[in-house]
């Protein structure tokens, strides 16, 4: 990769889509493994980021360091959306949202927000393939924009090599381009970047709104009065002397939907008041910090009457923020923990499993499951689970409610046979839930007295399975409801 | 595709996803899967906790974080296919929908027996893999040998 000035890759637009610079948020470490991953093998520059805030740093760390962005929706610092936001009004980079939940609603949202493509989870290779699309179709559209742009040739020379590698190039090449660049398709490549500036208009260089930049925007316009603004009145205040009304003019309408967007979710979620008034200290600190970005970019300078409006709109945001920030923060951190996974009886456990590893697990527990146990039969096959709550019960799987499973049990085989799971045994077919779990019934004493006695490796092996690096003593008093492997409330 | 990941697919344990991963598996990268199925574990184990903190309250349950860690596990869930574990999830998710208390304990019963299935048989996968590599070392000594 060339090396720009920062030291960081510069982008080569005789390779596109090769060498994209990617920047991946999300707060699942796997998904980031894996997009990671999966964009590398599409020739991809890979950045990976598992915090919002973290990615805005880097982003304005590295101007114009990065070709497009992708975000999940749900992030534990700040919301997806908000990340949106500030990405396309600081860096005017595409960004494309992911999540798991598909929601028209919330697509929309995301749309609304200036989303270029919302993805759902799980993402499959052949949809990173495609995202090069977004920032084609962004440098086109810039090309129109009589504000910018650098990087016309660089269009070219992007489409020259996609008409080479796909039919798919052509989709983009037909109507998009003027008349004076078509011509260019035809000649020859080499001389473009010599006659294109003889044939176009001036070229002008690509306006980056740093937070600076925007922060002397926004007090401008606070200064003026949001209702009286416009652009010529603006661009005299910020005292910038390469800075055209052109440019100025389309970040004022950024900035407009910008805040109409901010105005409606405010009234959407103004019902949701603070919640957390406690702050420890380390959340104090990231709170402000927090805030104080907020601050910089909304700017909430001086200000008069009119523009008091705007004001306490954004002001009100800064808290929410905050108590977005801390209320995450807090669900990270664990509470007093009482589980039953520490949870040990005087029942001696044959089967001490340790800590899993990867390869080197012994697996005792595991594989003297199945012995024994009168399994349920179900149909798996064709339909994906249906679970259904039927006055309170729950029945899994499609069971009839009535259905009562009475255990056989036999002490499991302690031998470890690892060759047991690869016999086409009745039982491997079976998903083999216990039966407790499976109680149409409602949970009464009676039934759990009846299955504690005949589970009890059954259960140990479940806590143990789950039970990591957890050092929790649990209470005495609470060891007795959670050692029965049920929730009686 | 041996037998107990045919048999996985066949149960709906795993899907496709499962497959994509494996094919990212290459010359770069040659333990990618058992890589990011550890870090699932790691990752859905921590939710499970936090689930069942919650659940552990015998008065209020924060139905909200209740949401938010199930989104982050069924999440998680669809990054490596885990297909039943994220059914389980979205009915999970609909009993806290509709603030079903005894639905929610049920169902976060049977989300750790599905996941503790899961993981078992992915153990077991893994190891199995990885007794195929050592014999072909074993067998065909010299040889370099793809994944």
């Amino acid at each position: 990769m060339t090396e720009g000035i920062n030291g960081f890759s510069s982008p080569r637009p005789e390779i596109f889509p090769a060498g994209l610079r990617v920047l991946v948020v999300d707060d699942d470490p796997t998904w980031l493994k894996i997009l990671e991953k999966m964009l590398k093998k599409c020739s991809y520059e890979v950045t990976t980021c598992g915090l919002a805030i973290e990615a805005l740093d880097l982003l304005r760390e590295r101007k114009d360091g990065f070709d497009i962005v992708i975000s999940d929706v749900n992030m534990p610092d700040m919301d997806g959306f908000k990340l949106l936001e500030h990405v396309g009004l600081e860096m005017d980079l595409p960004v494309i949202m992911m999540s798991v939940d598909g929601e028209t609603s919330r697509v929309m949202r995301g749309v609304q927000h200036g989303a270029c493509d919302y993805l759902l989870k799980p993402i499959r290779m052949k949809e990173l393939r495609n995202i090069w699309q977004h920032v084609y179709r962004k440098k086109i559209h810039e090309v129109r924009d009589p504000e910018s742009h650098e990087g016309l040739e660089e269009i070219l020379m992007m489409r020259n090599v996609s008409e080479q590698q796909s039919d798919d190039a052509y989709l983009f090449c037909g109507d998009d381009m003027t008349p004076g660049s078509r011509k260019r398709k035809d000649s020859e490549h080499k001389n473009e970047e010599k006659d294109f500036a003889d044939h176009s208009s001036v070229k002008k260089a690509r306006v980056v709104w740093t937070v600076d930049l925007h922060q002397k925007f926004v007090k401008a316009v606070n200064l003026i009065g949001f209702e009286k603004v416009g652009p010529k009145k603006i661009l005299d205040l910020m005292n910038v002397p390469w800075l055209t009304r052109e440019n100025v003019a389309s970040h004022l309408q950024k900035y407009r939907l910008y805040l109409t967007r901010l105005q409606k979710d405010d009234l959407k979620t103004s019902s949701s008041g603070p919640k957390h008034p406690e702050f420890s200290p380390r959340d104090a600190t990231e709170n402000r910090t927090e805030t104080i970005r907020v601050q910089q970019n909304e700017a909430v300078s001086s200000h008069r009457t009119p523009s008091n409006l705007i004001i306490q709109n954004l002001n009100s945001t800064i808290p929410k923020v905050d108590i977005k920030c801390n209320a995450s923060l807090q669900t990270i951190k664990p509470k007093k923990i009482i589980t039953g996974y520490a949870a040990k009886t005087g029942i001696s456990n044959p089967f001490e499993s340790t800590q899993y590893s990867p390869f080197n697990s012994v697996l005792p527990t595991q594989y003297s499951w199945g012995g024994g146990f009168k399994e349920i039969q179900f149909k798996q096959e064709h339909n994906p689970p249906q679970f259904q709550v039927q006055d309170g019960c729950f029945t899994g799987l499609g069971l009839p409610a009535q259905q009562k499973i009475i255990p056989s049990f036999q002490p499991p085989d302690p031998v470890i046979s690892p060759t047991w799971s690869l016999k086409e045994q009745t039982s491997i077919n079976n998903m083999e839930l216990s039966p407790f779990l499976l109680q149409g019934q409602h949970c009464s004493s009676t039934n759990i007295d009846h299955q504690n006695k005949g589970l009890p490796n059954d259960q140990e092996f479940l806590y143990d399975a789950l039970k990591f690096d957890f050092e929790y003593p649990a209470d005495s008093s609470e060891y007795h409801v959670i050692d029965q492997g049920l929730f009686i409330i | 595709m041996n037998r107990l990941l045919s048999l996985l697919f066949q149960q709906g344990v795993l899907d496709e996803q499962f497959l994509q991963l494996q094919q990212l598996q290459d010359q770069t990268s040659p333990n990618f899967v058992s890589e990011v199925v550890t870090i699932y574990f790691h990752e859905s184990e921590k939710q499970l906790r936090n689930l069942r903190n919650i659940l552990l309250d015998r008065e209020m349950w924060d139905y909200v974080k209740l949401g938010i860690h199930l989104n982050q596990l069924m999440g998680s869930s669809s990054s490596i296919g885990a297909k039943r574990v994220r059914n389980i999830c979205a009915a999970f998710r609909t009993a806290v929908e509709q603030n079903n208390r005894s639905a929610c304990m049920r169902a976060l019963e049977v989300l750790e027996h599905e996941y503790c299935y899961l993981k078992n048989k992915l153990h077991e996968l893994f190891q199995i893999e990885q007794q195929r590599v050592l014999g072909d070392a074993v067998r065909y000594p010299g040889v370099v040998h793809q994944q």
